[in-house]
């Protein structure tokens, strides 16, 4: 093995300009998968966070009395999926309304009509259309419960333009890494085309396939590190500029870094691998 | 050792060679003539499977091309010693290392690659020039280098591709008394020449090609 690494070593110091080459193409396609990844992580924080405010609203029927409310509100701490769940008196929802519309209820009706209610929000796990209507179903059949109020066709319209966002995903995210793929084996293609006597006479003497390719593999391996760390640095630096201008339009995860790594790491071997098919034809 | 059954390969040039029968047996010197392009180097590159029989069979060793495998080329290359007009050796290593690389091919231990490769460095008298680059040595000398990288893995048989095409008649006649010497202690050679000055009054084995068919 220790051969193969010293091999590999010295190739990318005889190829000085084709490996800063393949270095620079590896960490551009690293970049842009990446930026590519931040928008989806991004835009996930943004539908996750709009998930986050969205409440259902349980209205108490107004004959039900404090005991009645107590018997609920245990009911309710009993059903999966539910969180955050807060009591609002009649008396507070008519603050609510006087602060809303800026008018006296009592000015305009003689009684307060607003009914106590309950506001829940749900678990990450029953935020889907499914789930949530399994939930107001069971939520309205309950005794003293008026009314359940949520607004499911913001949530469908949520997960259709996730749905579109996911295909959108897999197909551009697909196309960037084959294409990344794609772009690294055909520079260390070159790299490999200065080097096919050498590869023209270890088959002569009988070299395996595997024993020619262990070197490659080893240059690839060290071209995809090399690629992964400019590409970190770039997008580090590139990013923190933003954030200077506008801060918190970005928030970015640490196992991005790990993320740009293993690409590079996976773009090296598969680039090389790829790229050595053509010579090692027998 | 080495068989060849009725074998035909014809490139879609036309070029090629057509119903060999050949047999070369263990400590054979056999001399292969006829001018360029008669078929010489398809004949060798059958043999060591740089291109696969169209019609008939080779038997190398105990490899038969009718149970062939590709995954056997490299064990039976292995098998096989090869040089070229061009010596093909690696330009960017010293003469050492281009003969121990093909025992690190083949997994051979470290301490056994340096006895080996000074023996056969020896053999072909160039011990002297073990730290040289090949650009650094004469025609002559680069394709002893060459010889000394076939034989080191110890093959069956020495294939041996117009191996003075490229040296002056002294430098030639040269390495046909290294190759004779070879051969006395029992390596079997398989030398492709257009030259007759060389094969003029040996009592070796002599095939002659022409259009790709044997003439012997």
């Amino acid at each position: 093995m220790l051969y193969h690494i010293s091999q590999g070593i010295k190739g990318l110091f005889k190829a000085k300009f084709s490996t800063v080459f393949a270095i620079i193409i590896i960490a551009i396609s690293l970049i842009v998968i990446s930026v590519f990844l931040l928008a989806i992580v991004n835009t996930q924080r943004l539908v996750d966070s709009i998930h986050e405010r969205m409440e259902l609203e349980l209205f108490v029927d107004n004959a039900m009395d404090s005991v009645d409310v107590n018997r609920i509100r245990k009911e309710l701490d009993q059903i999966e999926g539910l969180k955050d769940i807060r009591f609002i008196s009649r008396e507070e929802a008519a603050q609510y309304f006087q602060s809303q519309f800026d008018a006296d209820i009592f000015d305009i009706l003689d009684e307060n009509p607003l009914p106590a209610s309950f506001r829940i929000k749900l678990t990450r796990e029953y935020r889907s259309s499914a789930k949530v209507s399994l939930i107001i179903d069971h939520l309205k059949r309950m005794d003293g419960v008026d009314d359940v109020i949520f607004r499911q066709d913001l949530l469908a319209i949520l997960e259709k333009y996730m749905r579109v966002a996911f295909v959108f995903v897999i197909a551009v995210g697909g196309i960037l890494a084959f294409g990344s793929i794609y772009l690294v084996s055909n520079t260390i293609k070159l790299i490999i085309f200065s080097r096919v006597e050498i590869i023209n006479i270890m088959k002569l003497v009988g070299a395996t396939k595997n024993f020619i390719r262990k070197p490659f593999i080893v240059e690839g391996l060290i071209q995809g590190i090399w690629g992964a760390l400019l590409a970190i640095l770039i997008l580090i630096t590139v990013l923190r500029l933003v954030s200077i201008e506008i801060p918190n339009l970005i928030v970015i995860y640490d196992e991005i870094y790990w993320i740009i790594l293993g690409l590079g790491l996976i773009f090296g071997f598969l680039g090389s691998m790829l790229a050595l098919t053509k010579f090692l034809k027998y | 050792m080495i068989r060849l059954y009725n074998t035909s390969f014809r490139y879609p040039t036309g070029e090629g060679v057509t119903g060999i029968n050949l047999k070369i047996s263990p400590g054979d010197f056999v001399y292969l003539i006829g001018p360029s392009g008669a078929g010489k180097s398809t004949l060798l590159k059958l043999i060591y499977v740089d291109i696969f029989p169209q019609s008939g069979h080779i038997v190398v060793d105990r490899f038969n091309s009718l149970k062939f495998k590709k995954r056997y080329i490299p064990y039976l290359r292995r098998k096989i010693g090869i040089i070229f007009q061009d010596f093909k050796l690696l330009n960017d290593r010293n003469v050492f290392e281009n003969i121990s690389f093909v025992l690190r091919v083949t997994g051979t231990k470290k301490s056994e690659i340096k006895k080996r490769v000074l023996r056969v460095l020896a053999e072909v008298g160039l011990s002297h020039k073990r730290n040289k680059m090949p650009h650094q040595l004469s025609g002559g000398e680069q394709q002893r280098v060459a010889i000394a990288r076939a034989l080191v893995n110890e093959p069956i048989i020495l294939l041996a591709d117009e191996p003075t095409g490229n040296l002056d008649p002294a430098a030639a006649d040269d390495i046909l008394k290294l190759l004779e010497n070879i051969n006395i202690k029992g390596t079997a050679i398989l030398m492709a020449t257009h030259s007759d000055r060389l094969v003029r009054g040996t009592r070796k084995k002599i095939v002659n090609i022409h259009n790709g068919k044997l003439t012997i």
